[in-house]
């Protein structure tokens, strides 16, 4: 930490003496109000030019006498100031949306043209509302998540699977932040949906490597998306009518246009997949986003934003099932003077999970919920140095699992699981810095600490052994308890801090090329327990503590960055190398639900993953779209340590359930005329490791499977096509009323991808089969869009 | 309990069987082990002097003939606090059986299998078990309101530990069922398990079978049961089941199967 101050001291007195004035201020869009993430601003024939922070904030500085300002961001109209500079200024600019040029860029994986090249950050992808939409939409409406997948890096256990992997990086490994706060489930209905309702969202980015040392908590990767702040212009309705779910979202301003809001809604049609079945069965979704803003004055805004989403599915009256996230966050922009922005968040976020088993007269329920401080710093100390500064705190909950009989008459007991807490804390500085015309480094630091709090008993172990290798056996099994110690609230049961240094460097090779390369390291306090073949809504978060360790991660990566045919095409070379240490695994038959000693089910292993990812795409024209390959490498080792044996899998290293070999995805857009325009991706995967049986045996009258090592075996290849057409009618243009016709199919030759085989007996002949589950063959979709 | 809140994700399952299909798929095969099923379970109310162990070896996973069974290996039980020796006799047909074996509960015994030189042994504890209180049938309750289920019903006995296995077989249904259950959330309570088909017609029989068994067995059963019971993509990753009965000879070439004592009670029942 001192290092780093000294050094900013070092650099700024380092910097010659000269007459210069700030010029800051917010960048909005002129139809909306919303301000934008991302904006290039800077000054003519120069190389002074900063990028506007999260809220559209901008700071730089320049030499007294005539400028030319420029501000651009991908699908707008540049704007350009000239103006005599002679003392500090303030400047609002507002940018228009480049109506002629519709669907020129479908995704940018930089922050925008002009600076992506130099910019020390990389592996980073972003979107933004405007790219959002022109983003083809084949299920009916356009999914952040969805979309994401198709970039390089980016996988999911395919259809039915909830989350996403990054780099080799489980699910549980990602920093899902939805206008800062934590989600803890990214997926409606089991991954069918995002809980992403893309009317609602302005922008997100994921950092797939080189996370900022603002960012901390999670090893693999941070997926930062913004909601919108609400049209301040203007009364504003939009919404869509598909045949899977419908939209509808409002923004209005407020205050004479001092502030503004957003309500969203989004639900799917209750009984999704009921068709087939009797009218028993039930599966559905819905979510709700809010936002307003309210700004004091020039220097200070409020934003008070939140999300409230569920699931439903019910079973005649045997099962109801339901779970969500609700979350909410009160946000302090005050900007001190013009070159030292701040932002101060309250943020709240919970994640329950309900059922209700009626038949055995009894409901379930677990929840994680989180208070968190976090207290954000921007200063613009001059053109080739930037220092972000801040802390943050997080207090957890942990519900692990709680039963209540329904009935007087029911079996079941009251339990409640251990009630676990902890708190999380981080503080981090980095700075931003240009050393040279070519060369920029973006180097930080992050403390973090965190304690998991008393309040229970933990149970210690004969030999301090949760887990004993039962060397007659062959087999993991639980220690046996010895006593139980009992820590009150105010104890700590175990804390942790570790030190997360972050590295970044660009090196411009021309005006269209550079080299960029990076380290981060990061700790990860919490772990989502699941040794099921995907990940599910039923899955329990748990703290690290006396006996689960923090993940840490090292992550190299190296990338080459390419603009050619003038800036026609663009490609992206990048390779990584990521290690984690005290990634756990589950010893075979580990029983994780309704556990108050998951330690005893649980090794602690390691992993490490490595790839190389390509990138080319086309982002200017009538065709746009993208050719993205990955070839990586995922495995885990899990030794069996203190508690004896060889480990899982003999000691060797296997194969994660994530591992994809290679990773093709082929993405186009064709706008046609004003009328129509046709969207379509192709993705080509490896399939997943999987455990086949080996051998059967009869026992108690069933044919049993053996089964080989864990993860030995591969689902077939997973591959794909889905085809979409937008067509807009007639356009008045004094109609404020706009639709459009989104026609989609998925999975157009109808492929059925194994989401997974199982092994088992016909019930009628008692052969021994293999049945595949196929979720989706071709589905085909039509949304009606409008907004007014 | 787990398994019963995993039913949450059975039933998406469920409701994505149209989904499903079967299909070709090669299978590693893995050399031929012995696989022991030495039940020694003793039925409440009788000598249990009549008992059968058999002996078969493991096949590719998709061979049509399951049992291959083993003749010529020489079987032996010895009781650990009497060394009383009880001889099993090969009946050739993958059998081996005696008469005279003595079931005194809470007793710890020992299996010795001798086959193709190799040298297997285990040892375990004959459980206790309740009698079934109570069977009754029903059609208005389960999963499926149209079809009939039987409802068992025990007691389980307080402030100790239990495990149990229920079997249900019957002649309308070609595969017995089998439920393990433990009382860690039910300890001290009646307990009703109930077993439904939509192809159970009045008149079928259903025979019912409670076991008390151990904790190491329940370990074994509950993982089997999941196991042969369970698919789809929110299933636990499969492995490979491990039981008791070591080979000394070789040790990489355990048997499969288990070797358990358990005190058993039984009911048959016929659906009015």
């Amino acid at each position: 930490m001192k290092k780093i101050f000294l050094l900013i001291i070092f650099i700024s007195t380092s910097i010659v003496a000269q007459q210069r004035y700030t010029i800051s201020g917010i960048v909005t869009d002129a139809s909306s109000g919303e301000t934008l993430y991302g904006a290039s601003v800077f000054i003519e024939n120069t190389t002074i030019g900063v990028l506007t922070n999260e809220y559209g904030f901008y700071s730089i500085s320049a030499p007294k006498g005539t400028c030319t300002l420029v501000v651009s961001y991908l699908g707008y109209a540049n704007v350009v100031q000239q103006f005599d500079l002679n003392t500090d200024k303030k400047l609002a600019i507002e940018l228009k949306e480049n109506s002629t040029q519709l669907n020129e860029v479908l995704i940018t994986s930089s922050d925008s043209e002009e600076m992506s090249i130099s910019k020390p950050q990389m592996s980073v992808l972003k979107l933004s509302a405007a790219t959002l939409k022109q983003v083809s939409s084949v299920m009916g409406e356009v999914d952040i998540l969805k979309t994401i997948l198709l970039l390089p890096g980016v996988t999911n256990n395919g259809e039915g699977s909830t989350g996403f992997n990054v780099r080799g990086g489980a699910v549980d490994q990602n920093l899902v932040l939805l206008d800062e706060a934590i989600i803890y489930n990214t997926s409606h209905v089991f991954g069918f949906f995002s809980v992403f309702n893309s009317d609602a969202i302005k922008d997100l980015k994921l950092y797939k490597g080189g996370i900022p040392a603002r960012f901390g908590g999670r090893v693999s990767s941070v997926l930062d998306v913004r909601q919108k702040d609400g049209n301040s212009k203007q009364f504003k309705m939009s919404g869509g009518i598909g045949t899977i779910s419908s939209r509808l979202a409002i923004e209005a301003p407020l205050f004479n246009g001092q502030g503004s809001f957003i309500v969203a809604g989004r639900a799917s049609y209750v009984n999704l997949f009921l068709d087939a079945f009797n009218k028993d069965y039930g599966v559905g979704f819905y979510d709700l986003n809010l936002k307003g803003n309210y700004s004091l004055n020039d220097n200070n805004k409020l934003f008070l934003s939140g999300y409230f989403g569920r699931d439903n599915m019910v079973f005649s009256d045997s099962f109801n099932n339901s779970y969500g996230n609700l979350s909410g966050n009160l946000r302090w922009n005050h900007i001190f003077n013009d070159k030292l922005f701040s932002n101060l968040s309250l943020i709240y976020s919970k994640y329950d999970y309900e059922l209700g088993i009626d038949i055995f007269e009894f409901d379930w329920i677990s929840s994680i919920e989180n208070f968190n401080v976090k207290y954000d710093f921007r200063y613009y100390i001059n053109d080739a140095v930037k220092l972000n500064f801040g802390a943050s705190s997080i207090s957890y909950n942990f519900n692990p699992g709680e039963i209540f009989p329904t009935s007087g008459t029911s079996s079941v007991n009251y339990f409640k699981l251990d009630q676990k807490r902890a708190f999380e804390s981080g503080v981090y500085a980095s700075v931003e810095q240009k050393i040279s015309q070519n060369f920029s480094v973006e180097y930080g630091l992050r403390w973090s600490y965190f304690n998991r709090q008393g309040g229970q008993s933990v149970a210690n172990y004969v030999n301090g052994m949760p887990v004993v290798y039962n060397e007659k056996l062959g087999i993991y099994e639980t220690g046996e308890i010895e006593s139980e110690t009992d820590y009150a609230k105010d104890e700590s049961i175990a804390n942790y801090n570790n030190f997360e240094p972050r590295l970044a460097v660009a090196y411009e090779l021309n005006n269209s090329s550079s080299v960029k390369a990076g380290y981060s390291r990061t700790a990860q306090y919490l772990h989502l327990l699941s040794n099921t073949t995907n990940v599910t809504p039923l899955d329990v978060w748990t703290p690290s503590g006396k006996f689960i360790k923090p993940q840490l991660s090292n992550q190299y990566s190296v990338g080459y960055y390419k603009n050619f045919k003038g800036e026609l095409f663009s490609l992206e070379v990048e390779a990584y190398y990521k290690d984690v240490a005290n990634r756990i695994d589950y010893i075979d038959g580990a029983d994780l639900i309704g556990n108050n000693y998951i330690e005893g089910e649980i090794l602690n292993g390691q992993s490490r993953a490595y790839g190389l990812e390509f990138l080319l795409r086309k982002t200017v024209g009538k065709f746009t779209g993208w050719f993205a390959y990955t070839l990586s490498k995922t495995e885990q080792k899990t030794l069996g340590g203190k508690a004896g044996g060889l480990g899982i899998n003999d000691g060797n290293w296997y194969n994660s359930s994530y591992d994809r070999v290679h990773d093709l995805s082929i993405t186009g857009s064709f706008n046609l005329n004003e009328k129509w325009s046709f969207g379509t991706n192709f993705v080509f995967q490896t399939g997943r490791p999987v455990t086949y049986p080996n051998a059967q045996y009869v026992y108690e009258g069933l044919s049993i499977a053996s089964y080989t090592p864990r993860n030995s075996n591969r689902l077939p290849v997973y591959n794909r096509l889905d085809i979409s057409a937008t067509y807009v009618p007639n356009k008045k243009p004094d109609n404020r009323w706009k639709g459009e016709w989104v026609f989609g199919i998925y999975n157009v030759y109808n492929r059925k991808n194994a989401a997974a085989i199982s092994f088992g007996q016909n019930l009628e002949s008692s052969v021994n089969e293999a049945t595949r589950t196929a979720i989706f063959g071709i589905v085909p979709s039509v949304t009606y869009n409008f907004n007014f | 309990m787990s398994k019963l809140l995993k039913y949450s994700l059975l039933l998406f399952y469920v409701l994505l069987t149209s989904c499903t299909d079967v299909v070709d798929v090669d299978v590693p095969m893995a050399t031929p082990k012995l696989v022991v099923e030495a039940s020694i379970d003793w039925e409440l109310g009788t000598m249990g002097n009549r008992q059968t162990i058999y002996l078969s070896l493991s096949t590719s996973y998709f061979e049509n003939n399951k049992q291959n069974i083993v003749t010529g290996a020489s079987v032996k039980i010895t009781n650990n606090s009497t060394n009383q020796v009880f001889v099993f006799e090969d009946q050739n047909n993958g059998a081996y059986t005696t008469n005279s074996f003595r079931p005194v509960v809470n007793q710890s015994y020992s299996l010795e299998i001798i086959y193709n030189n190799d040298i297997y042994t285990a040892t375990e504890t004959l459980m206790p078990v309740v009698p079934i209180d109570f069977v009754s049938q029903s059609k208005n309750q389960g999963f499926n309101k149209d079809a009939l289920e039987v409802n068992v019903l025990f007691t389980d006995p307080a402030q100790i530990e239990n495990f149990y296995l229920i079997k249900f077989t019957s002649e309308r249904i070609l595969l017995p069922a089998l439920f393990d259950i433990s009382d860690e959330f039910t300890d001290g309570n009646q307990m009703n398990v109930f077993y439904e088909s939509e192809d159970f017609e009045v008149g079928d029989a259903v025979n019912i079978a409670l076991y008390g068994i151990s904790k190491q067995y329940y370990n074994y059963i509950r993982l089997l049961i999941e196991q042969s019971s369970e698919g789809g993509p929110f299933s636990t990753i499969p492995a490979q089941l491990k039981g008791n009965c070591i080979n000394t000879t070789n040790p990489a070439a355990n048997a499969f199967g288990y070797f358990r004592l358990t005190q058993v009670s039984k009911v048959p029942y016929v659906f009015k």
